[in-house]
């Protein structure tokens, strides 16, 4: 009869060992598999932007000397002085080049390409501010 | 330094993420010449570096490879998002900025397919395409993303033929400018009805599902299909407006317009059982608090006085008002629009010396030869003048539920308008 109930606690421990073991077992895959199905898929909101088509920078002038650079005022309020400030500084500072400040035409939404063009022929560079 | 990455992703977007740009300290409207030559003397606030050398630095320092390159760069948009657990969504679309703030409602496969029902359009059909303003890159957009914002802003799939009329016009209720843009939205014909949008007691208020929902729709779409409502690069505005969360959308209450009033749609060449939607733009809504002792339109051009001229004047007047004003001689809203149109008056000295717009946007215009602006600026500067450019810009609706004598406006021009009957 002892060795009957040795023997019955040698295999009554592990078996309730493997039994609370299984219990854990399915508990963890109950919790992951409610984890799992409680996510959702939403749909993206965005709209499609363009592509964006690199511009590469065009050439930089090796020197100021004899150069004319545009100083251009796309229009806003108060640019203007702003602009022939820096006109004058950059006049003061670099005497050999020929800065001049132009307005472009219309508000600052408005494309210029009589001035651009004029810049292309006459200018060695284009510095293009707002002041705001 | 607010305006350092605007510069840059506008510079990017534009294909030059390499421009090369100098800032000197904001501002610089309203400054005298001593502190312009100041900052331009001194460093510029975000490198540290001397304005004038990094100016001239810009333009004699050579190329990079990287600012020599050329090429395409494609932007794919994932349909779906990673899944995850709702209240993770939430968090991501809300720091994303793809919401107003508020909680939305997920935009699952399921919520979305249930909202196309609301239309016979495909899914994969392209709406239109939308800007923050001018300057910005159009994005394009499908019905499925129109129904995936509709479907945030709780809309019912009754609402999405609204709510794609409104995607369909390619304005954005969300504008880039440093002055603070609000939006309108008026509905007109049969719809109104069939989604009972309120247009009684607490029209313009926060009342009714498919009037908050219909103007929230416009705010996602502004945010998410274009690009738009990103803080420091698509708006600047200063201050914000409040009035973006639902763009004053209602509808007009048609039942109740006078004899011989038509309704904004049709005065806009639609038919009366047409459906429309109508866009405008503007800031801010007044409540005109007028006295009953006097007639009331000989009260409207005080009201309005305050509206800037650059943008109209949109007038929401309570049934009862309407019926006064018939009373005083308006049988039509076109003979009241002519009246406050020939009797709100400024002078020419006002006109063009004291509105930050007219300065920047009708002036040069008017320099150039535009008329009626050219022959205004040859005005003396107290010549009276219009205060409105032109008819156009005084828009008259009815609205209300009848419990008193008011009637509100707001500094409201007109854009265009789209049929709701062609996305049902």
């Amino acid at each position: 009869m002892m060795e009957a109930l040795s023997m019955d606690k040698r295999i009554k421990w592990p078996l309730i060992g493997l039994c609370l073991m299984g219990v854990f077992a399915v508990n963890l895959t109950v919790s992951a598999f409610a984890a799992e199905e409680a996510k959702i898929t939403a749909l993206n909101p965005l709209g499609q932007p363009p592509p964006i088509a690199l511009v590469p920078m065009a050439p930089r002038l090796d020197t100021l000397d004899g150069k004319t650079i545009y100083i251009v005022d796309i229009g806003f309020t108060d640019t203007h002085q702003f602009l022939e400030e820096m006109q004058k500084l950059l006049a003061e500072r670099y005497p050999k080049a020929n800065w001049i400040v132009k307005n472009k035409i219309g508000t600052y939404f408005e494309d210029d390409p009589k001035l651009w063009a004029e810049i292309k022929a006459k200018g060695g560079a284009m510095i293009m501010a707002i002041g705001h | 330094m607010m305006f350092q990455e605007l510069v840059k992703t506008y510079a990017y977007k534009k294909g030059m993420p390499n421009e090369r740009f100098t800032f000197v300290p904001h501002p610089i409207t309203g400054q005298a010449a001593s502190v312009c030559r100041k900052y331009l003397e001194g460093n510029d606030p975000i490198t540290g570096k001397p304005v004038l050398q990094e100016i001239v630095e810009a333009i004699t320092k050579p190329l990079t490879p990287e600012e020599k390159k050329m090429g395409f760069l494609a932007r794919p948009v994932e349909r779906l998002l990673k899944p995850d657990t709702p209240d993770n969504l939430q968090r991501f679309f809300t720091e994303n900025g793809w919401t107003d703030g508020l909680p939305i409602v997920l935009p699952t496969e399921e919520r979305v397919a249930e909202m196309l029902k609301g239309t016979s359009h495909k899914a994969d059909e392209v709406v239109g395409t939308m800007q923050p303003s001018s300057p910005h890159e159009p994005w394009s957009y499908t019905v499925e993303k129109v129904a995936v914002n509709a479907v945030m802003a709780g809309a019912k799939p009754e609402y999405f033929p609204v709510i794609l009329a409104l995607a369909s016009t390619g304005v954005p209720s969300l504008f880039t400018s440093t002055t603070s843009f609000a939006r309108m939205v008026v509905v007109n014909g049969p719809i109104s009805g069939q989604i009972k949008m309120n247009t009684g007691i607490g029209a313009l208020g926060p009342f009714n599902q498919a009037n908050a929902t219909i103007g929230r729709a416009w705010t996602l779409m502004s945010k998410n299909l274009d690009g738009g409502g990103k803080i420091g690069q698509t708006y600047m505005g200063s201050q914000g407006n409040n009035l973006n969360y639902n763009n004053v959308c209602f509808a007009e209450r048609e039942d109740r317009l006078p004899p011989g009033w038509k309704p904004f749609h049709v005065q806009k060449g639609f038919k009366p059982g047409e459906s429309v939607v109508s866009v405008f733009t503007g800031w801010s809504l007044i409540r005109a608090d007028t006295s009953l002792a006097q007639q009331l339109h000989v009260q409207m051009p005080f009201w309005l006085s305050g509206f800037t001229p650059y943008q109209g004047a949109s007038l929401f007047l309570d049934p009862l008002i309407a019926d006064q004003l018939i009373g005083e001689g308006f049988d039509t809203k076109e003979k009241l629009i002519q009246w406050l149109y020939d009797n709100t008056k400024t002078t020419a000295g006002d006109y063009w010396g004291n509105y930050f717009h007219i300065a920047n946007f009708v002036l040069p215009n008017a320099k150039k030869g535009d008329e009626p602006f050219a022959s205004w600026l040859k005005l003396p500067k107290d010549a009276p003048m219009p205060r409105f450019a032109d008819l156009d810009r005084i828009s008259i609706f009815v609205v209300g539920g009848e419990t008193n004598l008011f009637w509100q406006a707001g500094d409201f021009r007109y854009i265009a308008s789209a049929s709701v009957d062609k996305w049902k």
